[in-house]
């Protein structure tokens, strides 16, 4: 950033006050114990294997909106761009994604 | 490598003179941050390879202007055709509009300069560097000749055994890779460096066709990319991406291509719809018709534009649901454009328009590119499209849009902003004949091309047969060429001209201003606002005007501007990937002396091009560079 905006920087701060460690804290224990409930399945053996694949995806979901939400802040005010960006950049990416292999390899 | 600049530190008092290493000559070019200095280098570069394009258009209008010519072989012929499409899109047009973004986008919003500085000079030499090595192709060995779109199979190893289309694929990641940055850069710059007051919705159009454009590069440009990547693995490492005796499918490709290519032509027109929004108003002394509704157009079609990809590939045998929904919803788009039409005639129509050479192109611009949308239209019905597919009805089509829309807006660009970025207006009657030659040669260039489509003309062949009603329309239309490359040697003319005359152009030429960048000197100092200004309505400047003010009411005291320093590392990081990018297309081959074989089977060669990448991406992140100050007395001093 090359500009001095004053009023912009005073804003920031305010967005960013400290909240302290204990969210991060629990957040990140929720992400470990994600994470290991996805390795037990596999690790384990025995569990179905759809149900596998269906679990792990579940755990992926919602590591990554503890992710997003909690460590890329995208639960705080101010955020709504990147917000309306990332949602704008699944939507499209998942529809050209999901029609092209249909085409190329279902139909 | 490492500068006088980065040892000085922020807290550190300055001296009024400061400090900070100046460069001259061709150094300070190539070390420049200065976005208006980096929208000049792209302005020569994209004009340069819009030259070169130029000259192959002629030359494969040479070929056609008559049946069974000898001019030109086949081979050359694709050669030509290939690269008149490559160069003009992505290193001809996009330059240009990425120098009118970098000259004017800080500017209007208020700013004294994008948001990341280093990454722009980035993105300028990425995009240099790659141009050159896919030109390099014409002295190597031949360039690429698969057509701009590259389709697969003709495009893999099979069909094009030669290096060409190894320079398109690396040349165009290459300098692709300047396009996504520049796109990321302005989307920041945009979002969090608009003057105080300035709401979104108080943006200029260019502000906002450039912020919407941006957001199309950020989601189009990593399709082509994956794209290239495959098509280079296919290419020189045998993958089978493409290769149907793999298990490959070379429809992918053309998924993915269009994917990419479709929202790419917006990336081309939506920047031209912000030129135009901006030229109409000022000649027409009017506040743009229908502000809200052009932002919502804009958006719209952006949208859209990423929903009708497989337009292009009705007749791929997609089946009937898929064609009629992809016709459907390309005929969509022309509701949002058509909106954007009757905003610009209705902020004509009982305005004080005066007929100045940008108003000129933009007037201009108005029926040129409808006529294109309409055969858009036309070609959006799936049934329709299986008689025009790969005929000359389409070579106008995209003529229409991208040179009578896209190229007649940035000249309007270029004569409406000349002033504000030489400090010299250029000559008035010289740019009317400039505009007059070019849209009347546009015209008999390729109005007659869309009857030649209808009687069945097919695009890309390199010659054809005698007596089948081509041979006068053919003529026509070449003759139209050159009064078009007479237009543009007027323009250079002019160029030249205005640039021996002294830079007396004032802080508001056009008198008619109505946006920021018209309220600082022609061309305006380094760091561009003495003061940031208060940003009070939309056309921020025209409303104090309106209200009797001869300048913006600042929103800051005057005090220390904190500047960039001037580097050379994006140059050698550009350097290096063009160097690694050279290493890895000769990787496979057998080379006569066999110190040339182990330079580049071993891919040392490339090892030593991202060597010097990454080296200068570590210089950047182990020196911190505080860049240095402007200080308030130096500033008072002018």
């Amino acid at each position: 950033m090359t500009t001095k905006q004053p009023s912009s920087d005073s804003a920031v701060k305010h967005r960013h006050r400290p909240e302290g460690p204990q969210r991060h804290i629990v957040v990140f224990v929720f992400s470990v114990v994600l994470t290991l409930i996805a390795f037990a399945a596999v690790a384990a053996g025995g569990v179905n294997a759809t149900f596998a694949i269906i679990l792990l995806l579940v755990m992926a979901v919602l590591q990554v909106f503890l992710q997003m939400g909690f460590w890329m802040h995208l639960k705080d005010k101010g955020h709504m761009l990147p917000i309306i960006f990332m949602l704008g950049g699944f939507f499209i990416a998942g529809t050209c994604i999901v029609m092209a292999l249909y085409w190329v390899w279902w139909d | 490598m490492a500068h006088a600049a980065q040892s000085l530190q922020p807290s550190q008092p300055l001296q009024p003179g400061h400090s900070a290493k100046r460069h001259t000559g061709l150094m300070d070019w190539i070390t420049t941050v200065d976005h208006k200095k980096i929208a000049i280098l792209y302005l020569w570069a994209g004009g340069l390879f819009f030259g070169i394009g130029g000259l192959e258009a002629i030359l494969i209008r040479i070929q056609l202007i008559k049946p069974m010519n000898t001019f030109l072989d086949a081979q050359t012929f694709n050669e030509l055709i290939t690269m008149h499409g490559t160069t003009m899109i992505f290193l001809g047009v996009m330059p240009v509009i990425f120098a009118l973004m970098n000259a004017v986008i800080p500017l209007q919003i208020g700013a004294r300069d994008v948001a990341f500085p280093f990454l722009n000079s980035l993105g300028f030499w990425t995009f240099l560097f790659g141009g050159l090595l896919l030109n390099l192709s014409w002295v190597m060995g031949g360039a690429p000749d698969a057509g701009w779109t590259a389709y697969t199979p003709l495009s893999s190893t099979g069909y094009s055994p030669s290096h060409g289309v190894d320079f398109y694929t690396i040349g165009l990641q290459i300098a692709g890779l300047g396009t996504l940055i520049g796109g990321i850069n302005f989307l920041a710059t945009i979002i969090t460096m608009r003057a105080p007051g300035m709401s979104f919705m108080r943006m200029p159009m260019f502000a906002w066709a450039t912020f919407i454009t941006s957001a199309i590069i950020l989601f189009a440009f990593p399709a082509v990319t994956v794209g290239l990547v495959l098509l280079t693995f296919d290419r020189i490492l045998d993958a089978n991406f493409f290769n149907v005796a793999g298990g490959g499918n070379p429809v992918l490709w053309q998924h993915i291509f269009w994917i990419f290519g479709h929202p790419e032509v917006y990336i081309l027109i939506l920047p031209a719809f912000g030129i135009i929004s901006e030229v109409i108003p000022t000649f027409s002394r009017k506040r743009l018709f229908g502000y809200s509704s052009m932002v919502f157009a804009t958006i719209l079609i952006a949208f859209l534009g990423f929903m009708v990809w497989a337009h292009h590939m009705f007749t791929t045998g997609l089946g009937p649901v898929a064609n009629a929904l992809f016709s459907v919803s390309t005929m969509l788009i022309a509701v949002p454009t058509g909106i954007k039409i009757f905003n610009w005639l209705f902020t004509m129509w009982g305005g004080q328009v005066r007929f100045t050479t940008p108003n000129l192109f933009a007037a201009g611009f108005i029926p040129t590119f409808t006529m294109g949308g309409v055969t858009g239209v036309m070609l959006a019905s799936a049934p329709a499209d299986f008689q025009f597919h790969d005929t000359y009805f389409v070579v106008a089509h995209f003529h229409y849009v991208i040179v009578g829309g896209l190229v007649l807006g940035l000249f309007a660009g270029l004569h409406y902003w000349w002033p504000k970025m030489f400090g010299r207006m250029l000559s008035e009657s010289l740019g009317k004949w400039t505009f007059w030659t070019f849209i009347i040669g546009f015209h008999l260039t390729f109005f007659v091309q869309h009857f030649l489509g209808l009687m069945g003309m097919q695009r890309r062949v390199f010659t054809y047969l005698p007596n089948q009603q081509f041979d006068t329309l053919n003529l026509v239309s070449t003759v139209g060429a050159f009064l078009m490359g007479v237009g543009m040697i007027i323009f250079l003319v002019n160029v030249f001209l205005t640039s021996r005359r002294p830079a007396d152009a004032p802080e508001d030429p056009w008198e008619d201003g109505r946006t920021l960048e018209w309220t600082i000197p022609s061309p305006p100092p380094e760091y561009n606002f003495k003061q940031t200004p208060l940003v009070r309505g939309l056309d921020a400047f025209w409303k104090e005007k309106m209200a009797g003010h001869k300048a913006m009411t600042p929103a800051e005291p005057i005090g220390p501007i904190h500047m960039p320093s001037a580097t050379i590392l994006p140059f050698l990081m550009s350097v290096g990937i063009f160097i690694a990018g050279l290493g890895f297309m000769f990787s496979r081959d057998e080379f006569s002396s066999s110190i040339m074989s182990f330079l580049f089977n071993n891919y040392i060669v490339t090892a030593l091009g991202l060597l010097i990448t990454f080296g200068s991406m570590l210089m950047r992140s182990l020196f911190d560079d505080h860049g240095w100050h402007i200080e308030p007395e130096e500033l008072e001093g002018r």
